[in-house]
């Protein structure tokens, strides 16, 4: 069938184009080239004054594994509050901040979202991730392979193992586990806080295996970058949420040596100790540092206030804020000894100094970091705030009067400490798609995504033009997956199950023997059970493809 | 008619939310506009036309008439009108309530008045298990107001209760004050076993002495308590016995506990005067 989107803006950054009104034309769930004049058109659909992009992707959401199902039990309150009825065609789910997978699912979809990437995929839970995400409805799906606190990886380092035997270990469990990327979580602290360590600097070294985080964080972006894996290596730095930790990020960043490297969720990250409460902004170095550092890519995860549960594989610094559990209680566990989670729920609150001036910070590396390719709207959904406030965060963006506004609002000795109110860049729709769509596809090496050029995936948002943002990117008019028209005017109207998407690098078989003895002597699962097949991950996803997407090597 | 008068047509076949009809939340509306308002039942929709039958117009009072057993979360965070209810009751019954007044003449369901912050829940006959008890995941039940239930309560009554009173004039069941952090209960009837097991604060009131009490509560002996005086002024006009509590002074044998959990709850056990 050949539909035509008639007469849309189209805001395509990938191939520069700003604003440009045009027709866009899809067969087989693909966008193709307009086809010779006489062709005959089956459907049109008359997009005159839309805005349209190609669907947006959150490059980093946790939206699966287990310590989403953790903060589901942990908040029956979250959901007997937020209800989502069923309809004819959807079944009802519940939940905000730690919402069912069919309510994630319909809500990304509602918003425009057609892919989602969960971050912190534990190889040893990466089925039961898989199988959460394989049940989120519409959108694609893809995850990122958490090492660097697994005990196999750091006696290959203690032992002084070579980088190709290392490479190899990466490349097995990424084909293993059918991830996209690696991830690394406050790199060997997950493992130190398992001998009694509550902190643990870049430079310090385990108490066990003598590595010290940099090690780690040099050899596994090597890894990345010698297998081609086209996502940089995805680092959640140390010393999460401290106020200082700007010297260790920092740190971190060189600390890739020239390779790519990916901050995740910099905001929590970019922390000073001036000022009377010794807790300060310090967004300004950090987006000097990446406006200088061409190979080095963000996300920000924005604070926005209002309730929310923390969940993180970073049980060090889960465990130091316990105490701020809102409501009080939380979870810190080990997993199978390979590493940690933490999950507490939270409420950031703008008359709080520190939460006040998270918000700020957030907005500050927003509005500081020049190049839009290289940082990323996220709020590391739950983390910061769950992910149905994007439209909000999108407004702060775009919207400069609305945003010094809110910072009226907000705590006044945070205000005193922040540079929120002299910055006066708005964003552009155009560097919102780049945001949201280009630069996230590009980043994870996805050809067929963010982009509206012919071959594209037919993912594609059209938004009402709207003076308020917020409105505006809350219900796009319709929303297309694969070419199907699944959101019209805010409401689900087709239910399908997306793709999954992964890398699969190639190893020495060689690795297969070592890991099987490791496996039969220290975990709780064999390494052939460890290997998720990729008939259960059609089983898992509602027959899903999974799309290999190409490594080119470099050694 | 002051208000609005709604009768149930027919039991329905599945539980019905009825939280959108509160005094507050139609006031403003007219009759019809009511009438076409939804109410979740089951995975369905339902009119409020097609539950019941509408008379009077929307005011301060509402009136509910026939076997409601299966209308739940009625009166849900209310906060001014009363409603009367001329039949039983679902589960959640006044949870969340904050001013106003409940009267039902029929009995309660489970979790009635749960998270009640404020106003009057009169339940004429018996209140299921979990009575102004927390909601699962809540860290607290009722937190204020009064709660008065003629006839015999559940188990669990008053867990995880904050503030407030509850009287319970008949029986109540098992772990009667559970968890609970402070505030007051009065039993007129027996208690069930277990009575303020993992207690924190609190006062736990018997009219009659319990067959056993948990190891972990220690007798202090009979004491005259002034606090009953008080007590009793505040609950004058109230319905039922407790309004009748002598002003003079009270003796009552104490026990605090649960010392399992702090130790700083108490039962009061009244002696005749």
């Amino acid at each position: 069938m050949l539909l035509r989107l008639k007469g849309g803006r189209c805001y395509d950054p990938a191939h520069g184009v700003d604003g440009v009104v045009r027709d866009l034309f899809v067969r087989d769930g693909v966008i193709i080239e307009p086809p010779p004049p006489g062709t005959r058109i089956e459907r049109e659909i008359d997009l005159s004054g839309r805005v349209v992009m190609a669907g947006a992707i959150d490059m980093h959401t946790h939206i699966g594994g287990g310590k989403l199902n953790i903060a589901r039990a942990m908040l029956p309150e979250d959901h007997r509050a937020d209800p989502v009825a069923a309809t004819a065609i959807t079944r009802p789910s519940a939940g905000r901040a730690a919402p069912g997978t069919l309510a994630t699912g319909y809500r990304y979809a509602e918003m425009g979202y057609t892919a989602c990437f969960e971050p912190a995929i534990l190889p040893v839970n990466a089925r039961q991730a898989h199988m959460e995400m394989g049940d989120t409805p519409i959108v694609d799906k893809g995850g990122y392979v958490m090492l660097g606190s697994d005990d196999f990886l750091l006696r290959l380092l203690a032992a002084g193992a070579e980088q190709q035997l290392i490479n190899d270990y990466v490349a097995w469990i990424l084909n293993a586990t059918h991830c996209i990327g690696i991830k690394v979580v406050n790199p060997g602290g997950i493992s130190a806080f398992k001998f009694n360590q509550r902190r643990m600097d870049l430079d310090e070294q385990h108490p066990r295996y003598g590595v010290t985080p940099r090690d780690i964080l040099r050899v596994l972006s090597r890894a990345v970058h010698e297998l081609g894996v086209p996502h940089p290596l995805h680092v959640h730095s140390s010393n999460l949420g401290l106020p200082g930790n700007v010297d260790t990020t920092l740190g971190t960043i060189q600390a890739s040596e020239g390779l790519p490297i990916h901050l995740t969720h910099i905001q929590f990250h970019s922390y000073g100790t001036e000022g009377d409460r010794k807790f300060s902004s310090a967004a300004a170095r950090i987006a000097e540092a990446i406006n200088a550092t061409p190979n080095a890519t963000c996300d920000v995860g924005q604070v926005l206030f209002g309730q929310t549960v923390t969940a993180s594989g970073d049980s060090m610094a889960q465990h130091r804020n316990s105490g701020l559990a809102n409501p009080g209680k939380f979870v810190i566990m080990d997993i199978e000894c390979d590493a940690g989670c933490g999950v507490l729920p939270f409420k950031y609150r703008d008359q709080n100094f520190v939460n006040a001036l998270q918000w700020a910070i957030g907005l500050e590396i927003f509005l500081l970091v020049q190049d839009p390719w290289r940082v990323f709207l996220t709020t590391d959904h739950p983390n910061g705030a769950p992910f149905t406030s994007y439209p909000h965060l999108i407004r702060l963006l775009m919207d400069r009067s609305f945003r010094k506004d809110r910072l009226a609002a907000i705590n006044p000795a945070a205000q005193a400490l922040t540079t929120l109110g002299t910055l006066d860049r708005e964003y552009t729709l155009y560097e919102i798609a780049i945001l949201t769509r280009a630069a996230p596809a590009r980043l994870l090496g996805i050809a067929s995504l963010g982009h509206l050029g012919p071959g594209a995936a037919a993912d594609i948002t059209v938004y009402r033009d709207d003076a308020d943002r917020e409105r505006m990117f809350a219900a796009p008019e319709y929303v297309f997956k694969d070419g199907e028209l699944v959101v019209e005017q805010g409401r689900i109207v087709k239910l399908t199950w997306g793709r999954y998407h992964a890398v699969r690098p190639d190893y020495d078989r060689g690795i297969e023997r070592r890991l099987r003895e490791y496996c039969e002597r220290y975990l709780t699962i064999r390494a052939d059970h460890l290997r998720i097949t990729e008939e259960e991950m059609h089983a898992f996803g509602h027959g899903a493809a999974v799309v290999p997407h190409p490594c080119r090597a470099r050694s | 008619m002051p208000g609005l008068r709604l009768t149930l047509q027919a039991v329905p076949p599945e539980r019905v939310d009825l939280s959108p009809l509160t005094p507050d939340r139609i006031a403003g509306r007219s009759r019809a506009e009511v009438a076409a308002l939804p109410l979740a039942s089951g995975n369905r929709s339902l009119r409020v036309d097609a539950v019941f039958k509408l008379a009077g117009d929307p005011g301060p009072e509402l009136v509910i008439e026939g076997d409601g057993s299966r209308l739940d979360r009625i009166g849900e965070a209310m906060t001014q009108g009363s409603i009367r209810l001329r039949g039983n009751a679902g589960a959640w019954l006044g949870v969340g309530m904050c001013g106003g007044t409940i009267e039902v003449e029929g009995s309660a369901g489970a979790y009635a008045g749960s998270g009640m912050q404020g106003g009057l829940l009169h339940v004429h006959q018996h209140a299921g298990d979990f009575l102004a008890a927390a909601a699962p995941g809540d860290h607290q039940g009722m937190r204020g107001g009064v709660l008065v239930v003629s006839g015999n309560a559940g188990a669990r009554a008053g867990d995880r209760m904050r503030r407030g009173t509850l009287i319970i004039d008949g029986d109540v069941g098992d772990c009667c004050a559970s968890r609970m952090v402070a505030g007051t209960i009065a039993v007129g009837g027996a208690v069930g076993r277990n009575a303020g097991l993992a207690m924190r604060r609190g006062t736990l009131l018997l009219r009659r002495p319990p067959a056993a009490l948990l190891p972990t509560f220690n007798d202090c002996g009979v004491q005259v308590v002034p606090i009953l005086r008080l007590l009793a002024r505040a609950w004058r006009g109230l319905p039922g016995p407790f309004a009748s509590l002598s002003a003079g002074d009270l003796r009552a044998r104490r026990s605090m506990g649960d010392l399992a959990n702090g130790g700083r709850g108490e039962i009061l056990i009244l002696l005749p005067d």
